[in-house]
């Protein structure tokens, strides 16, 4: 079993779009026998890329849903995530992320280093992922394989190093000089399935020669070894694989392989880098959390016989029932087995576990630690972790942004209605940034997430894949009311117009809460009304905070002081009372002297530091307050406190201002008071909005 | 504001010269690892932001994280200490609004981005400072181009410019002026060289040079050691040439 797990690798696949990720998996599927034709991204042949399962992707010629697969190469078993590239999906990159063990970085060889590789990288960093480059493309016109590791050096910080040279560049690639073996590689057969080795061509020896210089002289940073064998003129391929594998797995050089996977050059040679230049494994530290310890962190084994967690990275949704993608981190998996979910403590019976090959799938009767399988028909949300019952264990958790824009949604009819309701339902267990929920006031379904293309793609999902036609209304900011000062009430809730009358009176103060949220103090005295009432003017003063009498929002903050009141013994009710809060409410409130509070976003943008100047003046345009400004190499990292409101549409003036080069994120940080002017235009919007609702 | 500056470290300047460090003029704090230089200097950045003047923090080994918090600590032990907590708030939004921090990482500190960084807060968002903050400059390892960069960013910039300097109680190098390691090389190009030193009953600061003033009065102001704000009966007249 350990051998096993030595030839294992849980790899991603992550790069800028269309840098050929999804053309490069093909291809390897290919190789390694998995798949025996090869379709491409908006091939000819209509039949679109293997992992390109979703009726959208393969139309769009984007990936936007992982789709795991595996496949087997010279002994070593490899576990693949193709990841999305669109910068709106990162939560399917980091997901991937988090369960691997190491992975391709791809690189366009004409477009070399751009801004979501540098997205991607950061996220590789974040979760401490070995990689391997591969710049693709080399067949095209401009590629320049040589330029893109100066970028990989100078932009991303990477020990970069190549591990071949192009023959030939643009049309006339060829081939790959291996700079371990120094021989030519060429790549024929219809697929470029047979592997031709020769000598060096002439011309480009010189060039090979002073390329592996390099190779080593990097390389024999990790190995004295190798340093010793340099000096001593004997240097072998194993001590070079030896080394390069030291520094790979240490994440301080990164091995660069070139080819052209549309034009079947290279494949193999990468699919050899993976398995000697990624990890297995158990050379990965895990760490989970012990709930019943308050989360101390707890060193997992790649051992499977010891008790099993395993976290569930993805859910997907198929005609079958629910699909958990689960990475086993300890112990093993049986079908038949019982597993908790820490959340919830609840018990699960695993029922089918599958190994996933994009769309398709085998049974398999256990896994075992290190591997990434699925189950069948089990009830869980994305990041849930599964134990035996015996560990509260919690894998440390995924960073997961909060939805930085909302949308109404309307469906068009009753059918579209329900479908909406389904697709809803599965969304927000498959994607943790995906949220929904209905707006009290107008009736409306809000959906909100990372990005407008990440709304429009689950728009568009509803559709296609649950035929559930909406339209979608203009992005919306959370606005908030709050009190300020303190306000006092008496009022009298009186209905005696015949049958059963009302009456309740409810005299005390409002006051802003220091705690933040709803507080309810009963000072009454002497029974002026009776104890069974309080609840009922309870409920009905918080029913009125889900509505401020300034925009309609709920309200923030509020103490609520109950001293005095009266009933009747005929007509005093539940209801009179709940009646007699919301009046009183009424009464009150704007005597409260109330304010509109809007949300503000802790906003970081990364990017080159030339930018710095340019982001800075968008962030005082938005009426930001730029807290710090961090270089770390060549970049910048902005820190800022801006308004939700004024983010809208900054994805694309970032964007623009930086060439594309620069990225933001973005989560909530606090409430605060709205400039007077917006708050009076806020306002006049509210009204105008009333008086078309009472004219309709 | 006078109660203020009447606990604040900065204090020990009433008895010099001129009473200030002054714009185009650099002033440094040394002191040994642990005894408080950050906090001294976050108090002189206290001194300076409570008066609505414009302050930029530099941090060469501290993300911006670690320094923010460092001054919400600072700042609410601050207003504890002299009963002001009713006040917390305005505090702090005055050091929210006057404050920028600039961090340089992984070597990343060179005059000339400090320059063009300090160019894209005067053009892009106006944001003039009054005083600069320099944390965490190694003065081993700094060539002593980067200390005449700071001295022209000071007078370029007509501001003033505060560092702190590691000493090591193993190396006692002083200069015949009587300035110690490690700007005893350096002193020519500092107005102000204060001393952090932590002694049986307190910490003192101490004046050790003060603008061109050949006569040094032997200032020092005791500081509480776990605010560092200066405590009463401070000075120890004496003087020295």
């Amino acid at each position: 079993m350990v051998d096993d797990i030595q030839k294992l690798r849980n790899i991603g696949i992550s790069a800028h779009i269309d840098s050929g990720k999804t053309t490069l998996t093909e291809r390897i599927l290919y190789y390694t026998k998995r798949i025996f034709a090869i379709h491409e991204v908006k091939g000819k042949d209509g039949v679109g890329a293997t992992m390109d399962s979703m009726e959208l992707e393969r139309e769009r010629g984007i990936t936007i849903a992982s789709a795991a697969t595996h496949c087997e190469w010279k002994g070593h078993r490899i576990n693949i995530i193709d990841t999305p590239g669109h910068v709106d999906f990162t939560i399917e990159v980091e997901r991937a992320l988090r369960v691997m063990d190491g992975a391709i970085l791809i690189l366009c060889a004409v477009g070399g280093v751009q801004s979501q590789s540098i997205t991607v990288d950061r996220q590789m960093n974040r979760y401490k992922v070995p990689r391997i480059a591969f710049i693709n493309k080399c067949d095209r016109s401009g590629a320049d394989p040589y330029r893109v590791v100066d970028q990989l050096r100078q932009k991303l910080n990477l020990n970069a190093v190549l591990m071949q040279i192009p023959i030939g560049l643009e049309s006339q690639f060829s081939g790959v000089v291996d700079l371990v073996s120094m021989n030519a590689a060429y790549f024929e057969g219809p697929n470029g399935e047979e592997i031709r080795r020769g000598e060096i061509p002439g011309e480009i020896l010189e060039e090979a020669k002073i390329k592996r210089e390099e190779l080593l002289d990097a390389a024999s940073m990790f190995s004295d070894e190798l340093m010793e064998a340099i000096f001593d003129e004997s240097v072998s391929e194993e001590l070079i694989y030896k080394a390069v594998r030291e520094g790979a797995l240490s994440r301080k050089l990164t091995p660069v392989f070139l080819g052209s996977a549309y034009k079947n050059i290279g494949i193999q040679l990468v699919l050899n880098g993976i398995n000697s230049y990624l990890p297995a494994p158990t050379e990965v530290e895990n760490i989970a959390l012990d709930q019943d310890h308050e989360e101390k962190e707890v060193l997992l084994e790649t051992n499977p016989e010891m008790p099993v967690v395993a976290l569930a990275f993805k859910l997907e949704v198929t005609p079958y029932g629910q699909l958990t993608y689960l990475r086993v981190y300890q112990g093993s998996i049986g079908k038949g087995d019982d597993l908790f979910i820490t959340r919830t403590n609840k018990k699960i019976k695993v029922g089918r576990l599958v190994r996933m090959h994009a769309d398709e799938m085998e049974d398999i009767s256990r896994a075992y630690a290190g591997d990434i399988v699925a189950l069948f028909g089990v009830e869980c949300y994305s990041g849930d972790t599964f134990t035996n019952g015996h560990l509260s264990y919690s894998m440390s958790s995924m960073f997961v942004p909060e939805p930085v824009i909302s949308l109404a949604i309307i469906p068009e009819d009753n059918k579209a209605q329900e479908n909406m309701s389904k697709a809803l339902n599965r969304f927000i267990r498959e994607d943790p940034t995906f949220k929904s929920y209905v707006d009290q006031e107008s009736g409306e379904t809000i959906i909100s997430g990372m990005g407008e293309l990440h709304l429009e793609v689950y728009v568009e999902r509803m559709k296609r894949d649950f035929d559930a036609e909406v339209v979608t209304g203009i992005p919306q900011v959370a606005y908030r009311e709050a009190i300020t000062q303190e306000a006092h009430f008496d009022y009298i809730h009186k209905k005696q117009t015949g049958g059963a009358g009302q009456y309740g009176r409810v005299a005390g103060f409002l006051k802003p809460s220091e705690k933040g949220g709803y507080e309810f103090i009963n000072r009454v005295k002497g029974g002026v009304i009776p104890t069974e009432f309080l609840p009922a003017v309870d409920k009905g003063f918080q029913s009125c905070l889900k509505k401020g009498l300034m925009i309609g929002f709920p309200i923030l903050g509020m103490k609520v002081t109950v001293n005095d009141g009266k009933s009747h013994s005929v007509d005093s009710s539940e209801m009179a009372f709940y009646q007699a809060a919301i009046g009183a409410f009424k009464q009150v409130y704007l005597k409260a002297k109330p304010v509109i509070l809007e949300p503000v976003m802790k906003v970081s943008i990364e990017g080159p530091s030339e930018f710095q100047g340019n982001v800075m003046a968008s962030i005082n345009q938005r009426r930001g307050l730029i807290t710090s400004s961090t270089e770390d190499g060549v970049f910048t990292t902005i820190e800022a406190e801006v308004p939700l409101a004024e983010m809208f549409g900054y994805a694309t003036t970032l964007r623009s201002l930086t060439q594309g080069k620069a990225e933001f994120t973005m989560e909530f940080v606090k409430y605060t008071k709205v400039p007077e002017s917006i708050a009076e235009e806020l306002k006049l919007r509210t009204r105008e909005k009333s008086k078309g609702e009472k004219r309709s | 504001m006078k109660d203020l500056i009447s606990v604040s470290p900065l204090k020990i300047l009433e008895k010099s010269s001129r009473k200030e460090l002054g714009a185009g003029n650099l002033g440094v704090l040394i002191a040994r690892a642990g005894v408080g230089k950050t906090a001294c200097l976050i108090h002189i950045a206290f001194d300076k932001l409570f008066r609505q003047e414009k302050l930029v923090h530099i941090s060469l080994e501290e993300g911006p994280e670690k320094v923010t918090s460092y001054y919400n600590v600072m700042c609410s032990d601050f207003v504890r200490a002299l009963n002001l907590t009713d006040d917390y708030d305005e505090y702090r939004m005055l050091v929210e609004r006057n404050r920028m921090i600039l961090a340089y990482l992984n070597q990343s500190f060179e005059i000339e981005r400090l320059q063009a960084n300090l160019k894209n807060l005067a053009e892009s968002l106006d944001f003039r400072p009054d005083v600069l903050i320099v944390d965490g400059l190694d003065f081993e390892k700094a060539e002593r181009t980067i200390f005449e960069g700071l001295k022209q960013v000071a007078e370029e910039l007509e501001t003033e410019i505060w560092l702190s300097a590691l000493s090591h109680r193993h190396i006692t190098d002083v200069n015949e002026r009587g300035i110690p390691y490690p700007c005893q090389q350096l002193d020519d190009l500092f107005s102000l060289i204060l001393q952090l030193q932590p002694e049986t009953s307190g910490i003192f600061l101490r004046l050790l040079k003060d603008h061109d003033n050949p006569t040094i009065p032997d200032i020092s102001v005791r500081l509480d050691p776990s605010t560092f704000l200066a405590l009463d009966k401070p000075d120890l007249p004496k003087t020295r040439t």
